[in-house]
């Protein structure tokens, strides 16, 4: 009951200073917007790379070129998959189909027309494991692959901008200054793994690679398993495969790895909440200032109250109640401006997504009461220094202070 | 009532040492009427905060209602400012921006009472204010706002009210009223000390203190020979 008329009183004195509880509203209100900004962008990325991964399948390893230690400890990359380790992979007992893929950026053309695409190298499997299918013409078969024809497949999004309604199967491309006969368009699918396929145009990994990529190393092979309950041990055949091909002797180490869509999964998290320390240990540090904000406002609310405090002590007011009557105003002011700020966090994300269009953002009630409860935690912390101050007043001289 | 004996407050300025209280002994019993007076440095104000347990004497005893004061803690002695000492000061120190009905209720808030706003309602409408309960301080007449402060000071019912200068902010005629207050609070029983420096309000308590550099010179009851003669005292001096 005290307790309830002390925060009256506390609600009371915050009116009648509107302006100024504002201003002090304002630094934890933007603290607290920042740290729920920031909880709903990790979580909303996090949750659409992790979405992306789960298009990968489930019954798919995948062989990754090796890195090797250089003196110093830097890492560089080891090539040393080839189209022909591919062949060699797709023919192990465990294993369905394997999928050679490499990608880069490129620049397509059709006449005047210039598009920014990813361009990817590969073979007639590709779009059978990944279930994706052609709604013009037809896609890669294996005697493109085998003849290192100059037939591309346009995405979805590419054959849109470059060709409009009018057929683009059948017509002639550039890509990077490279004569390509259009075969098929695909359908519209999205994203596969980390990439959007509908701004992707395939080609024969035979005719890519040298000629486009400069290389004869592929940067990945996805190889699908016949049997998705023992990846380890389809793994463990495409590791021997591979040693053999790549004539790895016994006790040298291996210049590729192998994963599987949990430890990509995995390692996406790890760099996730790498990226989360750097945002929180931001947005915290807007929430500090917030409360120093709080506490400066505080400090002059409790000089300014010097004389009030000398009467409320006269009437009967114990240090104590002094001090829990600031403290609760700090209180207040933390809630409201907490408050406040989710409000504004959730309208400055709805914002930003809709802005970018790529930015995806995810509000979850745990990140707001996070956020919430580190605000009020400021508040109350910033405010008992100068609540101490105000209790620690002489009454006598109080009532003297003009 | 109050029982003060031997009342030092010793201040260090300096290299000096000001005696703002030297050795004041002084004794009211319960329902009487004084007024304790002396120009400006003459102690009056430190007697009348160590007598409403604002402050501590740095030697003497004093006992209010037959309780000793001197070792007591500060949150004790904030209950006994709450329960039976009243406050009327001249600027009236009412709590800004905050309706007067609240204003009154304040000290009942300390003291954890219940059912504060039928309790401050009645304080104002014993000083004929309880119409104005939903104003707030910037919107009443100086006169207005000390019957509020009274109305806050008498809310508990305590058994002592102190006046420091009540009439020093205010015009002769709402001066008047207040001191008229004081005297009706004091015909129910209520012990009234009053401190100021004007004897023509002075004079109007029942026994009159008067002070000068820390010490009582004369300390008598009036009677309306003596009243007069107080105050030609003081017009003749003026």
């Amino acid at each position: 009951m005290f307790f309830l008329r002390i925060c009256l009183m506390a609600g009371r004195s915050l009116q009648a200073n509107l302006m100024r509880s504002i201003l002090a509203c304002l630094g934890v209100i933007i603290g607290v917007a920042a740290v729920v900004s920031a909880m709903a962008i990790l979580e909303g990325s996090s949750r659409d790379m992790i979405s992306r991964i789960e298009t990968l399948g489930a019954d798919q390893v995948f062989v990754l070129n090796g890195t090797s230690e250089r003196e110093g400890g830097r890492a560089v990359a080891q090539m040393s998959l080839t189209p022909e380790d591919s062949e060699a992979l797709a023919n192990l007992s465990s294993v369905i189909t394997a999928v050679p893929e490499s990608a880069r950026a490129a620049q397509i053309k059709y006449f005047e027309k210039n598009q920014s695409i990813q361009l990817l190298a590969t073979n007639e499997n590709y779009t059978i494991v990944n279930d994706y299918k052609s709604i013009r013409g037809r896609v890669l078969t294996s005697n493109d692959v085998i003849g290192g024809r100059k037939y591309c497949v346009l995405g979805y999004k590419v054959a849109e901008k470059l060709f409009g309604d009018t057929p683009a199967v059948g017509m002639r491309v550039r890509i990077e200054g490279m004569g390509f006969d259009v075969i098929g368009v695909m359908e519209k699918k999205g994203f596969l793994g980390t990439r959007d396929v509908d701004t992707q145009v395939i080609i024969p990994v035979t005719t890519g690679l040298e000629r486009l990529f400069g290389t004869k190393y592929v940067q990945m092979i996805a190889v699908q398993a016949i049997d998705s309950s023992d990846l380890d041990g389809t793994m463990q055949e495409v590791k021997r495969c591979l040693r053999r091909e790549h004539n790895i002797r016994a006790g040298k180490g291996d210049d590729f790895q192998i994963i599987t869509r949990e430890q990509v999964t995995s390692n996406v998290k790890d760099m996730i909440s790498l990226f989360a320390i750097v945002l929180y240990s931001i947005a915290g540090i807007s929430l500090v200032v917030g409360g120093i904000g709080i506490m400066n406002i505080m400090l002059v609310s409790v000089t300014e109250r010097t004389k009030e405090i000398g009467v409320r002590m006269a009437v009967g007011a114990r240090r104590l109640d002094i001090l829990v009557q600031f403290v609760i105003e700090a209180g207040v002011i933390s809630v409201l401006g907490g408050a406040l700020g989710v409000l504004l966090g959730y309208a400055f994300t709805d914002l930003l997504e809709n802005v970018t269009q790529i930015l995806k953002t995810y509000m979850t009630t745990r990140g707001i009461s996070w956020a919430l409860g580190m605000a009020i935690a400021t508040g109350l912390l910033s405010g008992i220094y100068p609540a101490y101050r105000a209790s620690a007043l002489d009454p006598v001289e109080a009532l003297r202070y003009e | 009532m109050i029982e003060a004996d031997e009342l030092f407050k010793l201040y260090r300025m300096g290299d000096s040492i000001v005696r703002a209280l030297d050795g004041v002994s002084l004794h009211v019993q319960a329902g009487e009427f004084v007024s304790i007076t002396g120009a400006s440095g003459s102690g009056k104000s430190t007697l009348m905060h160590i007598l409403g347990c604002l402050d501590r004497p740095t030697r003497g005893a004093y006992r209010l209602r037959g309780q000793l004061l001197n070792n007591m803690g500060d949150s004790q002695l904030a209950s006994v400012r709450n329960k039976h000492i009243g406050f009327v000061f001249q600027t009236f120190n009412l709590i800004q921006r905050t309706l007067a009905v609240d204003n009154v209720a304040v000290p009942l808030v300390y003291g954890r009472m219940s059912e504060t706003r039928r309790a401050a309602m009645a304080a104002l409408d014993k000083v004929g204010l309880a119409h104005r309960a939903k104003h707030r301080p910037n919107e009443l007449s100086g006169g207005e706002r000390q019957r509020v402060a009274i109305a806050r000071a008498i809310v508990n019912n305590p058994s002592l009210i102190l006046a420091d200068e009540p009439t020093g902010n205010l015009d002769t005629r709402t001066g008047e009223q207040i001191m008229e207050i004081f005297r009706s609070l004091n015909a129910t029983g209520t012990t009234i000390i009053l401190v100021t420096h004007e004897m023509d309000v002075a004079v109007q308590a029942r026994r009159i203190v008067r002070m000068r550099d820390g010490k009582i010179v004369t300390d008598e009851m009036l009677d309306e020979a003596r009243r007069a003669a107080l105050l030609s005292e003081t017009v003749s001096v003026g």
